[in-house]
């Protein structure tokens, strides 16, 4: 079982100072490209919080990326690596859109859950097969996850470009039938007090779906199992913890959060699935995790930041004239300098035990 | 003419612990010349500093009457020194041929299979070994894998060849075909320096001895004439303590017994060759044995980590050679691991949470699969303060605890259990007296409880304070099991350094 | 429905094609790994060098001054995984995903600075062609191979190159030891860290021609995200292919051959019932995955690949 990151034990430090590097790092890079880095962050920053407006539309995107987040720090806390919650979110969003549209005269009360359970079974199935191939066969979940990233992606062509799932629209791209108005995350804030917001339920839900992330790994027998695997796992398998029989159960769940990411975005925001949407939260979730250090504040609080980077970026853009992609070169140096610090941390710890010492 | 090579003063510490101090070796040309000593005496530290793989701290290295700096395996080979590695360093998917030269492949850039294998079959016949050169070493069993790593350090001209135990992974016969060619090789001018700790191979093969023990010299000798006991009381030492004066325990009824025990080690070789064991009730079995003999595997086996291939293990009656740790465990198994830091304890974890390691879903610790963090804590305190963890505080992270205090807590959590046997491995390795005297008075605790305990141990001190029986560990066998007031030290340093003839009486 | 669609000379034109950049990313990740190190920015070494080919082609006029500095592109950010993979024993999937990002991002940022919204402009010197002249007058195979660029003969020749170099040569024979047991290399006194060093600059440069070979040859510029996934594509190859020259090349054929099937039978009718070919662009992945699970014969990576070096301590 690798372990693809330490777990720190101290503090928020070194995620704020590789923020701030990345700034800094981000900044300079304007400044080489000839426009004012001050002018660009400020933008930035006015973009995602300067009004209430501007703050709903930074949590719309906060959102699935929590639950994205989510999906990779509970993998990561087993010693697992499951790049595939982009993969995973797609299948619990077509799970979603499907059983939303297909039973769409059910009121509310019944159709809202049951496309919550099809978005989540959908993305936990996905999961679970990347975690039946590791137990049974070895197969690295890094690969497979990613090879299923891509075939989700394919299908989703498939199904919404003229195969089954495939609906007219008023915008003329691809896109499947919309879902019931039972299915639909409303808006919390209503539009009365603030025009346009698309903040819908699902902030509810990413919150819950945090403290249930929360309660799983700290909380339940099982979660404690996770963490001694994650940890120590020859300590956990002379315990008598089985290391095989947990991969398949936390891919699962893994996908699980992931697949309700998805379902969000369809419930909440589209309203039904558009090909080609919500891309590049899969990647970005990793990069959320490592940086929250897995833990349930800090996702939520990277995952809020990198929301903020993405609408201000946007904003940015068409305010100030710098290109938006300045976000993904700052994320980009965030996990740089996040990988950077495990290795610190590596040197140091080996300078203190002694190496192979038996004669 | 100066001896080929001379040691004097090396000196090499790891971190907390000193592996070599002031340590001598010197070396003739064209002797057969064996480096002795228990496990952690310091015999493949010296060899990895002579090659360059380690810096001593201190010390001068004499090759050929001329001062030698040697800052890596390049300069030792071009001084003519080569090592046969105790763990092969071949690549599995290239052939016999391309593993020797590769490094000094002699000749294009083009990779010529032919000229090559020639090359190492001409090695072959000049000193006698015989290995296809054109075999993958993926294919090829470990004897001749052996056989590929001499040839490697002969092809680069070695005049002085260093075997680490090189018989550890090889059959009694490949045993005395390895002899043969070291007999050959000297006969050819080379000087050989055999590290071991059997003392069969140092009587069958070498001309004169140095024996090391806990990182210093403890003896040089020859061959000729000396004897199996006196080597062995130079391995062995006289750090005599006095055997604790303790109750006879009542014998209960057998809560460990194995018949015909058979396992593979990690690289497929058999570790354990037919063990036939039994633990009773308020009884501590001592495991005396050089580190290797397949003890590891064999407390491995017990608990359910490692594939039993043949024979039994009977546990409280019930059969465990084919259970999984988990059902092992309930029935009453504990295990206090060798290695406490990667296999005794989860380290990022706290002092509670590592008592309740494999409790985590049973009450009081869980119901229904929810954590009940008070009952936890509750218990961490308790198991704390009874076994004297310093500091006495549960929710401390284990990793910053002291090898001391993190085996009270190892302790702790195994006995919490009541259990009917304990397999004790190594439990006091790197602790100091106070720590070492505490795991004894547990130990002996549970004996009187009623437990049976199997302990492993290298230490002899150890095992003779502790056990009403001991059994020695050899190459995968019991070769005996004496009785605590048959069992000196003298004669178990004969049966562990695989002198069987010392089983029976003197 | 005809047979040409499947096998006409058109498909297996477009099979080439497709399949150059697939096999040059592949040949790329075929060397890292087999040197012990897992490069999964080849993606983004392959976007840098579209780019940067690009860009250099814009402002020098000169093609193989472009193609020097797409080549010089990609081997700098692999240089920036070889340096935090190799010295500094980094996660290297996290820093194959970080340098992915970086590359997505920088590109993209400099596309807007120096194009804006009207995009690259159109008349680049070219990548040329080969015309292989009345080869291409052989019905069907002439077809086929009759006007292929230059790049993709390149690549035939990389390929033959890099197999030679791997199984019969001394270097080669180092590489492979090194991604197979590197702490038996180090005893026999190789490198082990520059050896890695080189193979993964060495990828860097593959994989950037293949972003080159994408927009100056194929497409005569630059959009935002041009490779589409294309690294991942040829990480997959190398694993169907069994981490050899050779096999990574059929494997990106194959998958080439299915990328241009699913362009040809486009609409296809077959007894009424539309081929659904986006799902043969999914072909490529679910093989690997087979693969890899070993229900499509053994594919194993190299021993030590991925697992950062500790140089014994001293």
């Amino acid at each position: 079982m690798r372990q693809p990151t330490a777990q720190w034990t101290q503090g928020p430090a070194v995620p704020v100072v590789s923020v701030l590097v990345a700034l800094v790092i981000g900044g300079i890079f304007v400044a080489i490209s000839g426009h004012n880095p001050l002018v660009a962050y400020q933008a930035l920053v006015l973009g995602a919080f300067g009004s209430p407006y501007d703050i709903t539309e930074t949590l719309v995107i906060a959102v699935p990326l929590t639950l994205a987040g989510l999906s990779v720090a509970v993998a990561f806390r087993t010693g697992l690596f499951n790049i595939g919650a982009q993969g995973q979110l797609l299948v619990g969003a077509v799970a979603a859109g499907a059983v939303g549209a297909a039973l769409a005269p059910l009121p509310g009360v019944l159709l809202l859950p049951l496309t919550l359970a099809a978005g989540v079974t959908g993305g936990a199935a996905y999961g679970a097969i990347a975690g039946w191939l590791k137990a049974t066969r070895g197969v690295n979940e890094v690969i497979t996850t990613i090879m299923q990233n891509y075939i989700v992606v394919f299908v989703m062509h498939w199904l919404l470009q003229n195969g089954p799932m495939s609906a007219p629209n008023a915008l003329g791209t691809p896109a499947s039938a919309p879902i019931g108005a039972g299915a639909i995350l409303p808006i919390v804030i209503p539009n009365e007090i603030l025009p346009l917001s698309r903040l819908h339920a699902g902030v509810l839900l990413a919150a819950a779906a945090v403290v249930v992330f929360w309660f799983l790994l700290w909380r339940t027998s099982l979660g404690y199992e996770l963490r001694a695997v994650g940890l120590g796992a020859r300590a956990a398998a002379q315990a008598g913890i089985d290391p095989k029989r947990r991969v398949v159960l936390v891919m699962a769940i893994a996908g699980g959060f992931a697949g309700l990411a998805g379902m969000i975005q369809v419930s909440g925001l589209f309203h039904r699935v558009f090909d080609g949407f919500s891309s590049g939260f899969g990647f970005d979730a990793i990069a959320v995790a490592l940086l929250g250090k897995n833990s349930p504040v800090g996702i939520t609080l990277a995952a809020i930041l990198f929301g903020a980077f993405a609408r201000g970026g946007t904003i940015m853009q068409s305010n100030a004239g710098i290109s938006a992609h300045l976000v993904e070169v700052v994320e980009a140096v965030v996990l740089f300098v996040i990988a950077a610090e495990t290795i610190v941390r590596a040197i140091a710890r080996r300078r203190g035990t002694p190496a192979e010492a038996l004669a | 003419m100066p001896p080929l090579l001379e040691m004097h003063g090396i000196s090499k510490r790891f971190g907390e612990l000193q592996a070599l101090a002031g340590v001598d070796l010197v070396v003739s040309e064209g002797e057969i010349h064996a480096l002795v000593g228990e496990n952690g005496a310091g015999k493949t530290t010296l060899m990895n500093v002579l090659y360059g793989l380690y810096h001593a701290d201190a010390g001068t290295i004499r090759y050929r009457g001329k001062d030698a700096r040697i800052g890596g395996p390049r300069d030792a080979i071009a001084l003519g020194i080569g090592m046969i590695h105790q763990h092969f360093m071949l690549v599995p998917p290239l052939t016999v041929a391309e593993n020797v030269v590769l490094g000094d492949e002699r000749g294009g850039a083009r990779l010529e299979r032919r000229a090559i294998e020639e090359r190492v079959a001409s090695l072959e016949r000049r000193f006698g070994i015989v290995a296809d050169p054109a075999a993958r070493i993926e294919d090829v069993p470990l004897g001749i894998q052996q056989r590929v790593e001499i040839l490697k350090v002969l092809y680069r001209g070695s005049e002085l060849l260093i075997f680490d135990e090189p018989t550890a992974v090889l059959t009694p016969q490949e045993v005395d075909e390895l002899f043969g060619i070291v007999r050959t090789l000297r006969d050819e001018g080379k000087t050989v320096i055999l590290i071991t700790h059997k003392l069969r191979e140092v009587l069958a093969v070498s001309d004169r001895i140095t024996v090391l023990r806990g990182g210093r010299n403890a003896g040089e000798l020859v061959t000729r004439s000396t004897t199996a006991a006196e080597i062995a009381r130079a391995m062995v030492g006289r750090d005599l303590r006095d055997i604790r004066a303790r109750a006879a325990a009542e014998r209960g009824a057998p809560v460990l017994e194995t018949a015909g025990l058979q396992a593979l080690s990690d690289r497929g070789a058999p570790a354990l060759r037919g063990i036939d064991l039994v633990v009773r009730g308020g009884e501590i079995l001592g495991i005396a044995g050089v580190g290797g003999n397949g003890q590891s595997e064999l407390a491995q086996c017990i608990l359910g980590l490692r594939a039993v291939t043949a024979g039994r293990i009977t546990v409280a009656g019930a059969d465990v050679a084919h259970d999984d740790p988990r059902r092992t465990r309930l029935r009453g198994v504990a295990y206090v691991p060798e290695d406490r830091r990667a296999e005794g304890l989860v380290l990022a974890f706290t002092v509670a949470d590592n008592f309740i390691l494999g409790r985590q879903d049973r009450p009081p610790y869980a119901r229904r699969g929810i954590l009940d963090g008070r009952a936890i804590a509750a218990d961490g305190a308790r198991l704390a303060a009874e076994f004297d963890v310093r500091p006495p505080n549960a929710a401390a992270i284990v990793g910053t605890l002291s090898g001391g205090n993190q085996q009270k807590v190892v302790l702790g959590r195994e006995i919490a259990g009541s259990p009917k046997l304990i397999v004790v491995s190594q439990p006091t390795r790197g602790l100091d007296i106070a720590a070492t005297e505490y795991v004894h008075e547990r130990l002996l605790e549970q004996r009187a409880r009623g437990a049976g305990i199997l302990l492993i141990s290298s230490e002899l001190d150890e095992i003779r304070a502790l056990s009403d029986r001991v059994a020695v560990m050899f190459e995968g066998r019991i070769v005996a099991v004496l009785d605590a007031a048959d069992a000196s030290e003298e004669r178990l340093g004969l049966l562990m350094a695989g002198h069987a003839e010392a089983a029976s009486p003197l | 429905m005809n047979l040409d669609v499947l096998i006409g000379a058109g498909v297996l034109a477009a099979t080439l094609r497709l399949a150059t950049p697939i096999g040059l990313a592949a040949l790329g990740g075929v060397i890292t790994e087999r040197s012990g190190v897992t490069n999964i920015a080849l993606e983004g070494c392959m976007l840098v060098g579209a780019f940067f080919g690009i860009v250099a082609a814009d402002r020098s006029g000169n093609l193989a001054m472009a193609i020097g500095v797409a080549l010089l592109a990609g081997m700098l950010l692999a240089a920036l995984h070889a340096v935090a993979s190799i010295s500094f024993r980094a996660d290297q999937i996290v820093i194959g995903m970080a340098l992915n990002i970086l590359a997505l991002g920088l590109t993209s940022y400099l596309d807007y600075e120096l194009y804006g919204t009207t995009g690259t402009p159109a008349n680049l010197p070219a990548v040329p062609s080969l015309d292989l002249g009345p080869i291409g007058a052989i019905p069907f195979v002439g077809g086929a191979i009759g006007r292929q660029s230059s790049i993709v003969w390149a690549t035939f020749v990389l390929v033959v190159v890099l197999q030679l170099f791997l199984f019969r040569t001394v270097p080669g024979l180092r590489l492979r030891a090194v991604g197979e047991h590197p702490r038996a290399a180090e005893t026999v006194g190789i490198d082990v860290r520059r050896t890695r060093y080189w193979a993964v600059l060495a990828s860097g440069a593959l994989a950037a021609l293949g972003g080159a070979y994408l927009s100056m040859a194929v497409a005569g510029s630059f959009t935002d995200g041009m490779t589409n996934g294309r690294g991942f594509i040829g990480l997959a190859a190398m694993i169907f292919g069994r981490w050899t020259p050779v096999g990574a090349l059929a494997a990106a054929l194959v998958f080439g051959y299915g990328d241009a099937l699913s362009v040809s039978l486009q609409g296809a009718d077959i007894g009424g019932f539309v081929f659904p070919v986006q799902l043969l662009s999914t072909l490529p992945y679910l093989l690997t995955i087979l693969a890899v699970a070993g229900f499509v014969g053994r594919s194993r990576a190299p021993a030590a690949d991925g697992i950062p070096y500790e140089p014994e301590g001293h």
